[in-house]
């Protein structure tokens, strides 16, 4: 009858040793005592039960010679704030250094931060959100969607599609002039046919008239409280009166609240559905042999519809309203809600998701760099501390109350970093709204969601500051400390605190690399010879092309004598949007299909744009009858024809085949799209009906402001006579082909900034460091000079610790950038090449920097008279 | 000085150990509560409050009494110190005079 063995065990090994000789005999006492009045089940149980209570974690008294402290009491808290502030204000140099670093990464990361958050969340408040789609037509072949399709889509949509419980197509019409009748005002603005269904589908707050039949009836048009005011002066303007261009009034018959930042349907003016019939009789609202992206047609799926149940259906609705040949080429892509800010939308702005990817990134190693600075200066500085610490220790101080000290220093510089960073991410807001062209107000910057994220941010940078010194500093062993007076200086510290610094400057010198390939490009693509001219183009638009206006303009405007020529034309040598048309070159029995930009301009267009002929003759202005065109040498390529003299004569056949056109000249190329692309098989052609725009070309390539000034003044005049009661409006041909490259120079310009940035904080690393070794050295140097050294051996000798470093990052840099690079350039056909002497001019300029911040440190070093160095032994 | 706090199974244990006089050791001890209280007690509790009451002073303890039963293994006899019953004496004072503060009709009505 013994008790149970395994309690008697875990009483031999885990007893109390002080009692455990008495426990156990009384429990054995206990045991028989148990067993005879309760029973030996009964008995085993207790029996297990005392040992298991009797076990030292729970046993163990409480009480030990010494209380230990509550380490994050009031007082002791009170205490690591003084010191740190003591710590601080004694070592200002070194912590104006580590503030200064931190400042710029916590800035450059709450910016970034900023941006990152306004452009994820577009559209995000729909309450249907999630059953929302935009349908687009997705290119098996060329694996894009594109976010319009065909006007008929959305009758398809409503009759073979149950799963959608609204079908709402949007048109938009850009670029129309809006008058007030009461006023006589004129604005130029640009609007959108919509239905009733829209303001089902989307949450929208109304001011005045009935969501549910405002927009039934044609020549009817809801506007937001802002356009209301500005085209009436107030916001109660039911049933006030407004027209388009020269069509019907139209009726306002409701005002909507203005819409948040965050939304891909800014629609200010919508005019009703049915006006589409009456505004422009011409528009095909069955159309299924083309299509355009400014009619979008959204659906909301019921609920517990998954859109693969759409698109799945995809080829037998093409079939059906189409061929089966579209149903081969194409597909319906129902593309959600969320992500229609990240690619064309009717709300015009959109988010390149990579480039916020690459931005955040890049935030994040601006902020890793400032941190470096920290830990490197801190640990450099240990030394100084380390009799401090030996004393703590000795004293009694454990290791957590150190790290706690540390800690405290850390959080107090982070803190102060992160109230100026948002003084100056204040400050700097404006300009990089200006930069990014992003809508952000200071509004943004105390946001509940800028709080949360400044403290994550804080409690973080804390911690990857302050936790690595805390933890290294506070296990020195305080014999050592005390002794030496020193931190232990092994190997290991040098090589961590170097290879901070290789991160620090890889960073950088990617950032320059990358920079400098940026700038290549885009001053390429800024000279690049796009093959006619660009310089001194003045474009106009005609709202209205009938023979008899346009001879008027040209005309009028050929009385200035600052006008060289004049070319009326569907849009200019290069453009961002453009005709594509199927065209078929019959080469005996065989038929080759090319697909062939169609450029529609004048006889003029050739000279005012200055696109060479090669062969044949020009365009005259009655081969608008004849069907002849003008190919360039990409098309003739296609069709196989090697010499320009050969291609004279030859037929292209378009539209169902029986049509032809005679080709009767051939252009020298030139970029009929911007550098992105490759050139297009091109024909011009004579199609007065399509003329949308003049192009002006001016005597001089480089007018001065006066004539300048005149020649527009002219323009205007001649434009306003031609066309009264529009808003007259010009650009200048190089500036529109500028905006092509709007998103290149916007990332030159980030980079370049993030850039600016992660060298002067890497800088401000060195600077510190290199002031810290000189410091540290100051005996040394003093001997070596006294010994004979020179100053400029010593300066060497100073800075090749640093240049060490700064090297490895470049070789380490270098491939990362190049691949980057490399990856960058595939969005371009028109590319510079990447050369070594890139790598070689980022390393050279990393390396002038680091020299030079170095430099200042071990020159004073090394200039220092050794008598004052040495005195003090 | 201040009084040091008794606990109330802290004073039932002290007093058993004052019972039990010469031959108060674990065992005893915890069956005298069970018997006289009359309700379970566990061993660990009471081993645990004799190292306490001997940690505060209250008892004094010394091994002995090696037996075969036990193994071979000794006990550890408790006796209480002058502080001890010091402290006994003050609580029963205490409560002594919160009796004889004790109106007569509530002490009629509680069957004293």
């Amino acid at each position: 009858m013994k008790p149970p063995r395994w309690a008697s065990t875990l009483l031999d090994w885990w007893g109390d040793p002080n009692t455990v000789e008495e426990v156990q005999g009384d429990l054995l006492e206990l045991y028989e005592y148990w067993v005879t009045t309760v029973g030996e089940r009964k008995a085993r149980w207790r029996y297990g039960l005392s040992v298991l209570k009797l076990l030292r974690p729970f046993a163990q008294s409480k009480s030990t010679d010494y209380p230990s402290p509550f380490l994050l009491s009031p007082a002791m808290i009170r205490n690591y704030v003084k010191i740190a502030g003591r710590n601080l204000s004694r070592n200002l140099a070194f912590g104006t250094i580590n503030l200064l670093g931190l400042v710029l990464g916590l800035t450059c990361a709450l910016i970034i931060f900023l941006v990152v958050a306004h452009e994820t969340s577009y559209d995000h408040y729909q309450t249907q959100g999630d059953r929302i789609y935009r349908v687009g037509n997705y290119n098996i072949n060329d694996k894009f969607t594109y976010p319009g399709t065909y006007s008929g889509m959305a009758n398809a949509m409503r009759n073979d599609v149950p799963e959608a419980e609204l079908v709402v197509p949007l048109l938009q019409i850009g670029g129309s002039t809006v008058s007030i009748p009461s006023t006589g005002n004129r604005f130029k603005t640009s609007l959108v046919y919509a239905g009733n269904e829209l303001f089902r589908l989307l949450d929208y707050r109304w001011l005045a008239g009935d969501a549910r039949t405002a927009l039934s009836e044609p020549n009817t048009v809801v506007l937001t409280r802002a356009l209301a005011e500005t085209y009436f002066g107030t916001s109660d303007v039911l049933g006030k009166t407004l027209r388009l261009d020269n069509k019907p009034d139209l009726m306002v018959v409701g005002v909507l609240e203005d819409y948040p930042k965050t939304t891909s349907f800014p629609f200010d003016l919508l005019v009703s559905f049915p006006s589409v019939k009456t505004s422009m009789p011409d528009y095909d609202l069955n159309r299924w042999n083309g299509w355009n992206d400014n009619f979008q047609v959204f659906i909301l799926l019921k609920k517990d519809t998954k859109p693969e149940q759409v698109t799945q259906r995809s080829a037998a609705i093409l079939t059906k309203y189409r061929d089966e040949k579209a149903a081969k080429d194409q597909a319906i892509a129902l593309t959600p809600l969320a992500e229609i800010h990240y690619g064309h939308n009717l709300g015009g702005r959109s988010a390149n998701l990579k480039l916020l990817n690459i931005l955040s990134l890049i935030g994040v190693f601006v902020l890793l760099i400032g941190c470096i600075n920290f830990i490197n200066l801190t640990t450099a500085q240990a030394f100084k501390r380390a009799k401090e610490i030996g004393i703590r220790k000795a004293v009694g101080s454990n290791r957590l109350s150190l790290i706690y000290q540390f800690l405290t220093e850390a959080g107090m510089v982070t803190f102060a970093a992160t109230l100026l960073s948002i003084l100056v991410a204040w400050l700097g807001l404006p300009t990089v709204v200006d930069l990014l062209g992003i809508p952000l107000t200071s509004a943004d910057l105390f946001s509940g969601k800028t709080v949360a994220f400044l403290t994550a941010l804080f409690i973080l940078t804390t911690l990857l500051a302050g936790i690595y010194p805390a933890f290294r500093l506070s296990g020195m062993a305080p014999i050592w400390a005390l002794k030496n007076n020193k931190m232990p200086q092994g190997r290991q510290t040098i090589t961590l605190r170097q290879g901070l610094v290789v991160v620090q400057f890889t960073v950088s010198l990617v950032l320059i690399t990358s920079t400098l390939l940026i700038n290549q490009q885009l001053s390429f693509f800024k000279n690049a010879d796009l093959g006619f001219n660009t310089a001194a183009i003045i474009t106009v638009g005609l709202p209205d092309n009938s023979p008899a206006k346009l001879q008027t303009l040209r005309n009028r405007l050929a009385e200035s004598s600052q006008v060289k020529d004049v070319s009326f034309s569907f849009n200019s040598a290069s453009a961002e949007s453009n005709w594509m048309q199927g065209m078929q070159y019959r080469k005996g029995t065989k038929a080759v299909d090319i697909k062939t930009q169609l450029k529609m301009g004048d006889s003029h267009y050739l000279s005012t744009y200055g696109i060479q002929l090669l062969a044949g003759a020009g365009l005259q202005d009655r081969d608008s009858t004849s069907f002849k065109v003008i190919a360039n040498e990409v098309f003739l390529n296609r069709m196989g024809v090697a010499k320009p003299a050969d291609a004279i004569g030859e037929k292209v056949y378009y539209g169902d085949g029986q049509e032809f056109a005679t080709i009767i000249g051939v252009a020298k190329n030139f970029n009929v799209n911007s550098l992105h692309q490759k050139i297009d098989p091109t024909l011009i052609q004579v199609v007065p009906t399509n003329f949308y725009q003049a192009g002006i070309k001016l005597q001089t390539d480089q007018p001065n402001a006066e004539a300048l000034k005149g020649v527009l003044a002219h323009i205007e005049k001649a434009w306003m006579e031609t066309f009264p009661d529009r808003i007259f409006e010009y650009s200048f041909l190089d500036e529109t082909l500028a905006k092509a490259y709007q998103a290149e120079t916007r990332t030159s310009q980030l980079i370049g900034t993030a850039t600016f940035l992660a060298i002067i904080i890497a800088c401000l690393g060195l600077f510190g460091l290199a002031a810290f070794t000189a410091e540290q050295r100051t005996k040394e140097i003093g001997v070596r000079k006294v010994l004979g050294a020179s100053v400029s051996g010593i300066v060497l000798l100073l800075s090749r610790e640093f240049l060490k470093p700064v090297l490895v990052a470049l070789l380490i840099a270098s491939p990362v950038a190049w691949y980057a690079m490399n990856e960058w350039l595939q969005n371009f056909e028109f590319k510079v090449g990447i050369s070594w002497d890139v790598f070689a001019l980022a390393g050279g300029l990393a390396v002038l920097i680091a020299f030079l911040t170095v430099s200042f440190q071990s020159i004073r070093a090394a200039l220092m008279n050794p008598v004052k160095s040495l005195r003090s032994d | 000085m201040k009084r040091a706090f008794l606990g109330e199974f802290e004073e039932v244990v002290l007093l058993t150990v004052a019972v039990l006089d010469e031959s108060a050791y674990g065992v005893t001890v915890t069956q005298e509560i069970e018997q006289k209280t009359g309700r379970a007690v566990g061993f660990s509790t009471v081993h645990t409050t004799l190292q306490r009451l001997e940690e505060k002073g209250y008892l004094s303890s010394k091994m002995s009494g090696a037996t075969a039963e036990r193994g071979g293994r000794r006990k550890r006899f408790f006796s209480v110190t002058a502080a001890g019953r010091k402290a006994l004496v003050d609580v029963k004072s205490i409560r002594e005079q919160l009796w004889d503060a004790l109106p007569p009709q509530t002490l009629q009505l509680m069957g004293g």
